[in-house]
């Protein structure tokens, strides 16, 4: 079996080859003979791939020892549905994975292009199987995951106990497919690059690989966040270690990017701009893995160390230079000939909130590689933690708030005085009476009295946006209201769902700034029959009860918690857990969620008599809302990507090359209202 | 490139605040990240400083008081060819290199002790280098590898 792996991607690496020079010599001599071909290779690639990825899933499941990948990440006693997950436990199989989804989005990129996109496409499909051909090769020659063992061991050493986890088995997933999607928009940029057919017709074409991207990338970064939270029992979910920023950096870019395409569509500006953007979006997502794997940089989750980093950094070296090199060739064909007109248009709000993100982003890339740049430049590590991220980002994350009600509301091109009023004069006074309503209920902290206005001024916008297109539908169609905003969200699915994703994005800002201001921790070692307050809850530990299985043993905590009214709300259950096979002790924290607050208790010790716990106990506030917020923002995404018809028309318009500018009221109704 | 000057001026502002921002954040939160042989080399200019210091800790010398949530031990250098890393470049030796093999005291209290925390595990220690060589740890982190490693016999 384990041969059928090493050869299926023996295979798959020759057919990424030969897909390259049967694209580019079909699309160059005009042979689509040699076009079709290499779309067959790119899907019997695809297939090979798929038959590795069984190959593996098949001897984790069958605890197959002899392969030292089963034998480092898996054991007989783990449970089945980690035997499943453990294939992107470790570098070979998250790199197979890498590869796996690469291969599956490229082959649906060659399928919708089959017959659209004739000039761009193949290059652009070219440069998908140069991608692929790096991780094949590193699959087959540097890190190969169906190496076997001389000896074949009895008992493989299992899984990290970290990592064995609901979050942790959905986490890399998700984010590994927000990672790769970024590949096919880059694709496309590069291809228009190559081609020289710079028109918008590449981000049209790959928007929803853009959108389903980020939308994969937020539903990552918010797993993980999860995961840090339940499982590694410090109250928080974001420390800004190294790992969680390679996570963040591409959603960040992508977020731009996402905002300024717009733009482009809209008004032929920025091209360079955007080129720029999704390649940064791209190399951030080879950044991550190259530091994640690397070593280079120590985190404290410390992946794996491997020799990986050398062949990383060439690649994300050569794809840069490349690029680069590309947009400096084009760039006089890159010039656009329209003009910012005014502060008070969209596209300067936008223009700024590009600033911003990428200014986040540079912090973060700065505070990230800090230590690896001062020891280079100045002989010593000089490290900077989280105040570092919270103090520079706290400040950006206010300004992109603010520009998020914004954005929205303002005209394009320009926006008279009358105007603005009229759009900001609601939004701004809930702003501020929340702000004034803040500071009587008693906040004191000028940051989260500014973050909660900003909030509400946000929440504010969107109500009046979404008031103002069902008015706009009412009066002209005469549909009732129920109807009215039914039909405004399906038919301009684009530009509501993106308001229910600004939504989401300041619900769960709002949970961020909540957690991180107000979250009250209390440390006690206890007796049975001890106990102790935390915000208006008493908690009183009743004792221990002990359970032992060949896979792990644990020892749980009983804790009763009290309300303000002495009657017993719930008993929490938080427990330390041994794993055998890796001799190694974990911690499973009991989190009792409400709306209003968090309280997250932690089993931090058993003293050696067996009679004392040490306990650890965070009341967090509003916490509830990051993950309510995340999932709004998800749900949004989905929103956006819905098939639309009118959409499918205007690319087709763009694709077969005349340009369109419909106006905003056309926008707001839609196509019921012509 | 046909943006107008003013948008430059525009945009040039939002940089200009967001180096400010990254600037002084840099100037009151950075803190070394050393090793403990770096430690033992600088010892005279560290007093007080905020340290990140790698180490192992040193077998024997674990104390750990539930009550109080104190945890003490002392921590040693991770030899070299366990970490797999290139050599350090040498510290440049003003004084004849003791044989006696570098340590610290560390104490950290009022934080439970870490899961991963045993003797022989390499840890990170934050905090500050006090007189006689005591690290006072803010927060102990155990470095944790995705892969085991079978214990070895000795």
């Amino acid at each position: 079996m384990p041969q059928l792996g090493n050869l299926a991607l023996a295979i798959a690496l020759i057919l990424a080859v030969y897909s390259i020079f049967a694209n580019i010599y079909g699309v160059r001599r005009n042979a689509p003979d040699f076009i079709v071909s290499a779309r067959h290779a790119i899907w019997s690639m695809c297939a090979m791939i798929t038959i590795a990825v069984v190959v593996l899933w098949v001897a984790l499941l069958r605890s197959d020892f002899s392969l030292e990948y089963v034998a480092s990440y898996s054991s007989t006693t783990l449970p089945t549905a980690y035997k499943f997950t453990a294939l992107w436990a470790g570098q070979q199989g998250s790199l197979l994975l890498w590869a796996w989804l690469l291969a599956i989005f490229t082959s649906v990129a060659a399928f919708q292009n089959r017959r659209r996109n004739p000039d761009t496409a193949p290059y652009a499909l070219a440069v998908l199987a140069g991608v692929a051909i790096f991780f094949l090769w590193m699959l087959n020659f540097v890190t190969r995951p169906f190496d076997l063992l001389a000896v074949i061991p009895a008992e493989g050493s299992d899984l990290n106990p970290l990592l064995q986890n609901y979050w942790m088995a959905i986490h890399p997933p998700s984010l590994y497919t927000g990672y790769v999607s970024a590949s096919v928009p880059f694709a496309f940029g590069a291809a228009a690059l190559i081609t020289g057919k710079l028109d918008d017709g590449w981000i049209r074409s790959t928007r929803r690989w853009a959108i389903f991207s980020w939308f994969f990338l937020t539903l990552g970064n918010i797993f993980g966040a999860r995961w840090a939270y339940e499982v590694l029992g410090w109250g928080g979910y974001w420390a800004w270690d190294p790992v969680e920023n390679a996570a963040f950096m591409p959603w960040l870019v992508m977020t731009a990017y996402l905002h300024s395409v717009m733009i482009q569509e809209r008004k032929d500006m920025l091209k360079v701009w955007n080129l720029s953007l999704i390649g940064l979006a791209f190399g951030l997502t080879l950044f991550g893995t190259f530091i994640t794997r690397s070593g280079v940089i120590s985190s404290v989750h410390s992946f794996t160390q491997s020799g990986l980093g050398p062949y990383f950094l060439s690649f994300l070296i050569a794809v840069t230079l490349a690029y680069t090199g590309l947009l400096i060739f084009r760039s006089k064909q890159l010039r656009s000939p329209a003009e910012f007109e005014s502060y008070l248009s969209r596209e300067a709000a936008f223009l700024f909130n590009n600033l911003i993100l990428v200014g986040i982003t540079f912090a973060v890339f700065w505070g990230t590689i800090f230590p690896v740049l001062s020891e280079a430049v100045r002989g010593v590590k000089i490290t900077v933690g989280p105040p570092f991220f919270n103090r520079v980002n706290a400040p950006l994350a206010l300004g992109l708030v603010f520009l998020t009600g914004i954005g929205p509301l303002i005209a394009w091109r320009r926006t008279t005085p009358d105007n603005l009023v009229r759009s900001f004069a609601a939004p701004v006074a809930i702003g501020v009476a929340t702000g004034i309503l803040g500071a009587v209920a008693g906040l004191r902290q000028w940051y989260v009295l500014t973050a909660f206005s900003l909030a509400a001024f946000v929440m504010g916008t969107v109500l009046v946006e979404f008031r103002r297109g069902m008015n706009a539908r009412r009066h002209l169609l005469n549909e009732p209201r129920a109807k009215a905003l039914a039909n405004l969200v399906a038919k301009n699915n684009r530009r509501y769902g993106g308001y229910v994703i600004h939504v989401g994005v300041i619900i769960a800002f709002i949970g961020i700034v909540g957690s991180s201001f107000f979250r009250t921790e209390v440390k006690k070692s206890v007796h049975a029959g001890d106990s102790f307050t935390i915000g208006s809850y008493t908690l009183r530990f009743l004792g221990f009860s002990e359970v032992d299985t060949p896979h792990l043993d644990s020892a749980t905590a009983r804790i009763e918690v009290l309300g303000r009214d002495g009657r017993e709300i719930t008993v929490m259950t938080p427990a330390k857990l041994f794993y055998i096979r890796p001799q190694q002790p974990a911690t499973l924290v009991a989190i009792r969620s409400t709306p209003v607050s968090d309280l997250y208790v932690v089993l931090a010790g058993i003293d050696d008599s067996g009679k004392t716990a040490t306990l650890e106990v965070f009341l967090t506030p509003l916490v509830f809302w990051l993950w309510a917020g995340g999932l709004l923002m998800a749900f949004g995404t989905v929103i956006v990507m819905w098939p639309n018809v009118r959409e499918r028309a205007a690319i087709a318009t763009v694709l077969s090359r005349s340009s369109s500018d419909p106006n905003e009221l056309a926008d707001l109704v839609g196509p019921g209202g012509h | 490139m046909n943006i107008r000057p003013r948008f430059f001026i525009g945009a040039g502002l939002i940089i200009l605040a967001i180096g400010y921002l990254i600037g002084n954040a840099m100037r009151t939160t950075s803190e070394y990240y050393l090793t403990v042989n770096e430690v033992a080399a600088r010892q005279s200019e560290l007093g007080g400083e905020a340290l990140r210091v790698a180490g192992r800790v040193k077998p024997g010398t674990v104390n750990w008081e539930p009550n109080t949530l104190t945890l003490k031990f002392e921590i040693v250098p991770i030899p070299e060819l366990d970490t797999g890393a290139a050599p350090i470049k040498p510290v440049v030796a003003t004084e004849p290199v003791s044989t006696e093999p570098v340590s610290f005291s560390v104490v950290a209290a009022g934080e439970p002790k870490p899961d991963m925390f045993a003797p022989g595990r390499d840890v990170i220690v934050e905090g500050k280098l006090g007189a006689g060589g005591v690290i006072t740890a803010t927060q102990v982190m155990t470095s944790c590898a995705s892969k085991y490693k079978p214990k070895q016999a000795q």
